[in-house]
């Protein structure tokens, strides 16, 4: 259904998306997933036929997304507020968008109203929507996305900014949508929903694409983890620490810090053990913190180089 | 019902749902249209006062008839408010939804560029006749100027060539404020010398006699002396039919010009990716 291929996307010299390859099929929410400036937005652009690539071909719908007839088929969902005319009530602004959809005016309120339902905005769906909170713009952004039932979504940090319910429940809509074969993108720095959501995902950084496969995929790219040592008086040498830690636990080099180490417990020993056979090798531990979770770790890890800057 | 058919009455509706956004968006600010017309009052009696002082035998002659400056100035604002339209509300309502952050979202709907141009001013198209008539309705019931009846259909079949004369340097100046974010001052400043410059005010023979000559060839100009010499003058269809034609051949080169301005445009905006800046 979405389908781009070797898209780059340049602004001047700065190329700001490379090489991207991606294929959504129906039924599917693929995750764009890249810290600020990866090039997550750029890319939704790309797919929703606003800005057109340097290099290589976006398909979607096996058409062009810069024509109107493809673009009729797009739920587009962009971040930010200003998409609404803040004197009209919600219900208007969806009723008005639907019509430019090509509803009847009957029609468009009925679907509005169903929307609005689906969006827990029916208690403010007469206000004004300069009167609407963030989440509550947020939400109407999310109905008016899905006011034509579109086979493809293109979302942007749609739960960004939102509280936990709020954000499970747009996440609900949009499996909803997915379950009855939508393909999705969801492009989103929250990490930790893309498990149990999202069934593959696109690690971009700096536009590059770092990492493309299944959720699970990446989750296993992720270093074992349990705790992130530092370590004082460290003279001993590392093996000699290891030696006293057989049994107990592993020691490794930590991947972004000489000075620290990653400590994977093994099952039923007790950090105070570990902390012993340290000091039994001649070194004493300074500082102890659980470490990340993985797939936190793992898309540090693939983005490391952005976040040093 | 064919398929061209549809695509059609699917456009029409469309821009029926700008007018009842605009009126909706019109009922929030409840006092502004009451302001309008109280604003179109206040202008009238100015124009009245101003055409005291104005010396009857400086104004020009329409088919015999000498021109009250009430009559002239009537005409030069009822056009005016057109060319304002087409000129100034095209250029900034896009402007507006630029700002409002709706651009985008327009454009992402299924709906035909030249539909979105005229949705975004099909609400003053229809308000704005409708602001003339109260304005002429003053001008007459008021002041006691009087137009020649029989002359109501050529003065509409020039208003009918002049506004999409006009539309299309709008349209022009719309392609300018996508690009350069800024160009609707450039687009009211050449409004503003375009009223004065045209005639609208004031006649153009008070002008040195060059620059008269120059500036009455301005198809605005023309449009504006048509309609004084079929309301005022009484002047049928075969008297103005040289400047119905010259508008005709002005409207058909603004809208090609102005089309290609916005195509151009939007295709440049989509390529930069710049669509929602402002």
């Amino acid at each position: 259904m979405i389908e781009a291929l070797g898209v780059s996307r340049a602004f001047g010299p700065k190329e700001v998306v490379s090489g991207l390859d991606l294929k959504v099929p129906g039924g599917t929410i693929h995750a764009l997933l890249g810290p600020n400036g990866a090039g997550k937005t750029t890319v939704l652009r790309m797919l929703a036929g606003l800005t057109s690539p340097t290099g290589g071909t976006v398909r979607v719908l096996d058409g062009d997304p810069v024509t109107r007839e493809i673009r009729a088929r797009i739920g587009w969902i962009p971040s930010g507020d200003r998409s609404f005319y803040l004197r009209l009530s919600g219900r208007e602004n969806l009723v008005f968008f639907a019509r430019l959809y090509g509803m009847s005016l009957r029609t468009a309120r009925e679907r509005s109203d169903e929307l609005l339902e689906k969006v827990d905005l029916v208690e403010a769906a007469r206000q004004p929507a300069r009167l609407y909170s963030h989440g509550m713009q947020k939400r109407l952004v999310i109905a008016r996305g899905l006011l034509t039932d579109p086979p493809v979504l293109i979302v942007d940090e749609a739960t960004h900014d939102l509280d936990p319910t709020s954000a499970q429940n747009v996440r609900s809509l949009v499996t909803e949508a997915s379950s009855t074969g939508a393909a999705v993108v969801w492009a989103t720095q929250r990490l930790e929903e893309i498990r149990s959501f999202a069934h593959d995902v696109t690690v971009l950084g700096r536009g590059d694409v770092r990492f493309s496969g299944g959720v699970d995929k990446l989750v296993k790219r992720a270093l074992n983890r349990t705790y992130e040592i530092q370590l004082v008086n460290g003279f001993a040498p590392l093996p000699l620490i290891e030696s006293n830690l057989v049994g107990l636990a592993e020691l490794s080099a930590h991947p972004f810090y000489s000075d620290r180490f990653l400590l994977h417990l093994g099952s039923g020993t007790a950090l105070s053990d570990v902390f012993q056979g340290i000091e039994r090798a001649g070194a004493k531990v300074h500082s102890c913190a659980e470490a990340r979770s993985d797939i936190e770790e793992a898309f540090l890890h693939l983005t490391a180089e952005d976040n040093d800057d | 019902m064919t398929n061209a058919g549809t695509r059609g009455t699917s456009e029409m509706n469309k821009l029926f749902a700008f007018v009842r956004r605009d009126v909706l968006v019109l009922l929030s600010y409840r006092l502004a249209f009451l302001a309008d017309i109280a604003n179109l009052a206040f202008q009238s009696v100015t124009f009245y006062f101003v055409s005291l002082m104005v010396n009857p035998a400086a104004m020009p002659e329409y088919g015999g008839t000498t021109a009250t400056y009430m009559a002239f100035v009537g005409i030069g604002i009822a056009f005016g408010a057109f060319m304002q339209i087409g000129l100034g509300r095209v250029v900034s309502a896009i402007r507006n939804e630029q700002v409002l952050g709706t651009l985008e979202s327009l454009f992402m709907t299924p709906t035909r560029p030249l539909t979105l141009q005229v949705g975004l001013v099909v609400y003053d198209l229809i308000y704005v006749p409708i602001r003339t008539g109260i304005f002429l309705g003053i001008v007459m019931g008021v002041f006691g100027v009087r137009f020649d009846p029989g002359a109501v259909a050529p003065a509409l079949a020039v208003l009918f060539l002049f506004i999409p004369m006009v539309w299309g340097l709008g349209m022009l100046g719309a392609g300018a404020v996508l690009t350069f974010r800024r160009g609707g001052g450039i687009v009211g400043f050449v409004g503003a010398a375009v009223s004065v410059a045209s005639g609208a005010y004031f006649p153009l023979d008070l002008l040195p006699e060059r620059l008269a000559a120059i500036l009455s060839l301005s198809p605005v100009a023309v449009a504006f002396d048509a309609a004084r010499r079929t309301l005022i003058g009484g002047e049928g269809w075969a008297e103005i039919s040289g400047g119905l034609i010259y508008l005709a051949a002005s409207a058909i080169v603004s809208l090609a010009i102005g089309l290609w301005a916005v195509r151009a445009a939007i295709l440049r905006e989509r390529r930069m990716g710049t669509l929602s800046h402002y």
